[in-house]
């Protein structure tokens, strides 16, 4: 399991870079859902799978909305791939800070907490993630609601920053 | 205290809500019996010299001159404000008072503070009346520039003051200065230390101004409108002198060899002013130089701490503050009818206007100290303790009084002797209101002669 | 806007730093903070115009970055400590990236450079807000942390540095505005891990002066220099009172900027810091010259105008005054309270 945690890890790294090296919309897009399926794997074996399932289904809503977009407005006629001299030395860049954060970081606490807190379940009584789904429900109720609020305010931010036609925000420039 | 503070505060609502037709007159006469009421401050009967104390402020014989001249010369500055300001709207012209009064307000709660912080504020406090009558009323666009520069000097000089004697407080636990001189010596080895003599004195040093860091006073006085360069050169001078005669007795073992550099560059400050005053072609500027001049001798009495060289020291500075602040009066006079500050353009105007000339002819004594007048026991005393300091400086000193002398002399002789030039033939004679600031000025100079021991400080 | 819309965003304004205020656990904070973000940013984007479009995206991604460093810095601080309370950040790595995380929302000097920017593209009252209201929730949270030491000296100087120097060449009123708030940040970060309660005086007293100076340049419409000058003819008092609150933001005594200034110099000497204490000191005075050349350009000279124009103060202004008036009130004489203030806060 520990090398299915170093490969999810090495995953997570490899999509943040495929995205920040800053190749066509298609290709930034694919990245995306690299890291977040990665990061759901990561959660999962670190004893989350309620959460990182939820978490998996809003990331793949969010990337068809994406993709959706970067396919209809940002279409390119020549995308660039990571295979093009500039997103390929974005992203030899990134790799070498990478690496040099390691050598840094080698040898602290980071080492040991690869090892998933899965293969430890048999010892404990319940599951982490039930019980905290439990637990959001009964005493983080006023937390539930600040959260449903916010849900309703982004929705009228998203909404006051893009509607009507000519005066939409993200459309003057 | 309150029985002055509290009708100069009344001078405010008094600007603000008496008549236009009776704005000067009563702002005049008001702060006149203020300034005499001052007078009653000239008592010390207690033995450690502080008087009228409360819980703030208190008087000395140090403080008490200078408290007398600042009250003195608020109505001097109505007065010479009058014609000036006379196309100004109304509501400008009670500003421009109340801005006066205000500089009175604080320069008083300076004077008689009894704690350091509170003399810190209050200096500070008067920057920003001073800063608004040189920008506000000067009369060029380089009024900007020399407020600039006013502003900038003084507060580069004054924030490590503040720094300084916080410091102080927390070395010592107090400020107040009836207590310092008795508190246990300091412990003053470090270089740090040093660096904290040099913040203590520095800020005075640029407000006295020193030569080398005294290029602003030129600028703000050539740019004042005359109300300014009067309580400049008159008062705010003096806080410099004040402080550094305040703050001396604790720096005690450190000044002995860190005062050398200031003491060299105000000597030779006396000589190089003054040979820029020979060659001056700028009214105001040669008056404001020659203050600068006159203000090393008061610096090198200070920092040698001799009783002869503080009593010299704070006679000089009275005697000068009046002598300079009625030159500048005498150039306003001109300047108000040439509207220029030339000296070439306005020569030989003793044909026009004699009686202004027995008037310049007067204050060119008293500026080159005319053996009766206070002037002159203040240059003796401070002379003669730098001889006994160092024999050497007299030739620095003695080469400083010829040459104020002769710039004194080519003062006079450029403004009131030989032919008038053609363009000056249509002149206004002098009013009575300008012999009457002539008066007041010289007259307080002349009955100091009588009982110079009013100025003599704690010290005697 | 629509009123009931411009409610709701001002209610989650509210909201989101009173969430903020009132929380213990890192993870409510955080929410708080994002809360606040969100519900600014279409009142930046209000007028869409192209330039408040790309304030509010530029204010975005710093606030989300911020947020996200903020996020990631309490997260590995429970993982490693299995601490969530917002006292209890104590491995040095965490509170470093959550020092900077915060530095970079209230803009403090090297993570300064969205502030500008960000102002010059608002209108004067949501800049009001940015410059006040914002600060003030990651202000509670900075108040409430153990900090590294060296780290915020060196920030809270640089800050007091560049804020000074970066106003000099401006022309911009907004951008003048924005480099004075981060010298007066970087006055309150010095002081912050010596006296909290002294910080929270600071800010308070910026926002004072902020507020009596943002309702000026609103009451005169007035964004450049140039405009500044033509302001003397609209209302003459607050014209003669403007150097004044521009001299108090430079805190010269006896206005009220100096109060803040004074006790900050006084407890850094307490503790040592003598040469930390000259230096801002001195620093001050860079932000003090542009103070002094915004006063020189509104009331110190006066410039030529059209007759029209000048009959202008004679009419009354239709924008309520009411809080010009107190906070210049406040922002010129709070000095000789100040003793009474420092016992009621301490």
């Amino acid at each position: 399991m520990t090398y299915l945690m170093f490969l999810l890890l090495m995953g997570l790294i490899f999509g943040l870079i495929a995205v920040a090296s800053n190749p066509s919309p298609y290709f930034a897009a694919l990245g995306l859902v690299v890291v977040a399926g990665m990061g759901c794997g990561v959660m999962v074996s670190f004893g989350g799978p309620f959460l990182s399932l939820v978490l998996f289904l809003i990331y793949l809503g969010g990337m068809l909305v994406v993709f959706a977009y970067s396919a209809a407005l940002a279409a390119e006629p020549y995308p660039e791939s990571w295979g093009n001299w500039s997103v390929a030395v974005y992203g030899a860049l990134y790799l070498m800070g990478v690496i040099l954060v390691l050598f840094y970081f080698y040898g602290g606490w980071y080492e040991s907490s690869w090892v998933p807190v899965d293969e430890l379940s048999g010892l404990s009584m319940f599951r982490g993630d039930m019980s905290g789904v439990a637990l959001m429900y009964s005493s983080g109720g006023w937390v539930l609601v600040i959260s449903a609020w916010v849900l309703l305010l982004t929705l009228f931010v998203v909404l006051e920053l893009t509607r009507g036609l000519s005066r939409g925000t993200l459309r003057v420039v | 205290m309150l029985k002055i503070l509290i009708p100069t505060v009344m001078l405010i609502p008094t600007i603000w809500f008496t008549p236009k037709k009776w704005l000067w007159p009563s702002t005049l006469t008001h702060s006149l019996v203020i300034a005499l009421f001052t007078l009653t401050w000239l008592t010390w009967p207690s033995e450690t010299a502080w008087s009228n104390l409360n819980g703030l402020m208190a008087t000395d014989p140090l403080s008490t001159p200078l408290l007398i001249l600042t009250c003195w010369l608020l109505p001097l500055m109505i007065l010479a404000s009058q014609n000036h300001t006379t196309n100004d709207p109304i509501n400008r012209q009670r500003m421009y008072i109340s801005l006066l009064t205000s500089l009175q307000l604080f320069l008083i709660l300076a004077f008689s503070a009894t704690e350091l912080i509170m003399f810190y504020i209050m200096f500070e406090a008067t920057l920003i009346p001073t800063l608004l009558i040189i920008t506000r009323w000067g009369n060029q666009t380089e009024r900007l520039n020399a407020g600039t520069y006013f502003l900038f000097y003084t507060l580069a000089g004054s924030l490590p003051l503040l720094v300084a004697l916080l410091m102080l407080q927390n070395k010592t636990g107090s400020l107040s200065m009836l207590t310092l001189q008795h508190s246990n010596p300091l412990n003053l080895i470090m270089l740090g230390d040093k660096l904290w003599w040099m913040g203590c004195l520095m800020a005075f040093l640029v407000k006295m101004p020193l030569y080398g860091v005294h290029l602003w006073l030129p600028k703000a006085h050539v740019e004042a409108p005359i109300a300014g360069s009067m309580i400049l050169a008159a008062v705010l001078l003096k806080l410099g002198g004040y402080g550094m005669m305040r703050l001396m007795n604790i720096l005690e073992p450190l000044s002995k060899q860190l005062s050398y550099p200031f003491m060299i560059l105000a000597l030779w400050g006396i000589i190089m002013t003054g040979l820029i005053c020979l060659r001056q072609n700028d009214l105001k500027s040669l008056i404001a130089y020659s203050s600068v001049s006159h203000m090393g001798l008061v610096t090198t009495g200070i920092l040698i701490q001799t009783p002869w060289g503080f009593t010299g020291a704070l006679v000089l500075m009275i005697a000068h503050g009046l002598t300079s602040s009625a030159l500048f009066c005498l150039a306003n006079t001109n300047y108000e009818r040439t509207h220029s500050r030339t000296m070439v353009l306005a020569r030989g105007l003793q044909m026009v206007l004699p009686l202004m000339a027995m008037w310049w002819f007067t204050a060119s004594l008293a500026n080159m100290a005319l053996p009766p007048l206070p002037n002159l026991m203040g240059e003796l005393m401070i002379i003669s303790s730098l001889f006994n300091w160092s024999p050497w400086t007299l030739t620095l000193t003695g080469l400083g009084t010829l040459i104020t002398a002769a710039y004194s002399l080519y003062l006079f002789l450029t403004t009131q002797r030989g032919p008038l030039t053609n363009h000056l033939l249509h002149m206004e004679p002098s009013h009575s209101r300008e012999h009457l600031i002539m008066t007041l000025h010289l007259i307080p100079l002349t009955l100091l002669i009588f009982k110079p021991e009013l100025l003599w400080g704690w010290i005697f | 806007m629509n009123p009931y819309i411009m409610s709701i965003f001002l209610l989650g304004l509210g909201l989101g730093t009173t969430i903020t205020f009132m929380s213990s656990h890192w993870l409510l904070a955080w929410m708080g903070l994002e809360i606040n973000t969100l519900a600014i940013i279409p009142l930046m984007a209000q007028h869409h115009h192209p330039r408040s479009v790309e304030a509010s995206t530029k204010y975005f991604l710093t606030q989300a970055t911020a947020a996200a460093m903020i996020l990631f810095a309490s997260s590995t601080n429970a993982w490693i400590t299995g601490q969530w309370d917002i006292n209890e950040l104590s491995h040095p790595m965490s509170s470093t990236i959550m020092m900077l995380g915060l530095a970079l929302k209230i803009g403090l000097a090297p993570l300064h450079t969205w502030l500008p920017e960000v102002l010059q593209g608002l209108d004067l009252t949501t800049g009001l807000i940015m410059s006040t209201w914002q600060k003030l929730a990651p202000f509670s949270l900075l108040m409430q942390m153990n900090l590294n030491n060296s780290v915020m000296i060196t920030m809270a100087i640089m800050s007091t540095m560049i804020g000074g120097w970066g106003g000099l060449n401006q022309t911009q009123l907004r951008k003048i505005l924005a480099y004075s708030s981060i010298a007066h940040i970087g006055w309150m970060i010095l002081v912050l891990q010596f006296s909290p309660s002294l910080t929270l005086i600071t800010l308070m007293i910026y926002i004072f002066m902020t507020l009596s100076i943002f309702c000026l340049f609103k009451m005169n419409k007035t964004t450049s220099i140039n405009s500044l000058a033509m302001s003397w003819s609209k209302s003459p008092t607050i014209t003669a009172l403007s150097p004044l609150i521009l001299l108090s933001l430079g805190g010269l005594p006896p206005l009220t900027g100096f109060g803040p200034k004074w006790m900050i110099l006084s407890e850094l000497t307490k503790q040592d810091l003598n040469m930390i204490a000259t230096i801002t000191a001195l620093s001050a005075l860079l932000s003090l010259y542009f103070y002094l050349r915004l006063s020189y350009a509104m009331t110190l000279t006066l410039s030529p105008n059209t007759t029209p124009i000048t009959n202008q103060w004679r009419f009354n202004t239709k924008q309520p005054t009411i809080h010009l008036s107190i906070s210049t009130m406040l922002s010129l004489m709070l000095l000789p309270l100040l003793p009474g203030i420092m016992t009621i806060i301490n």
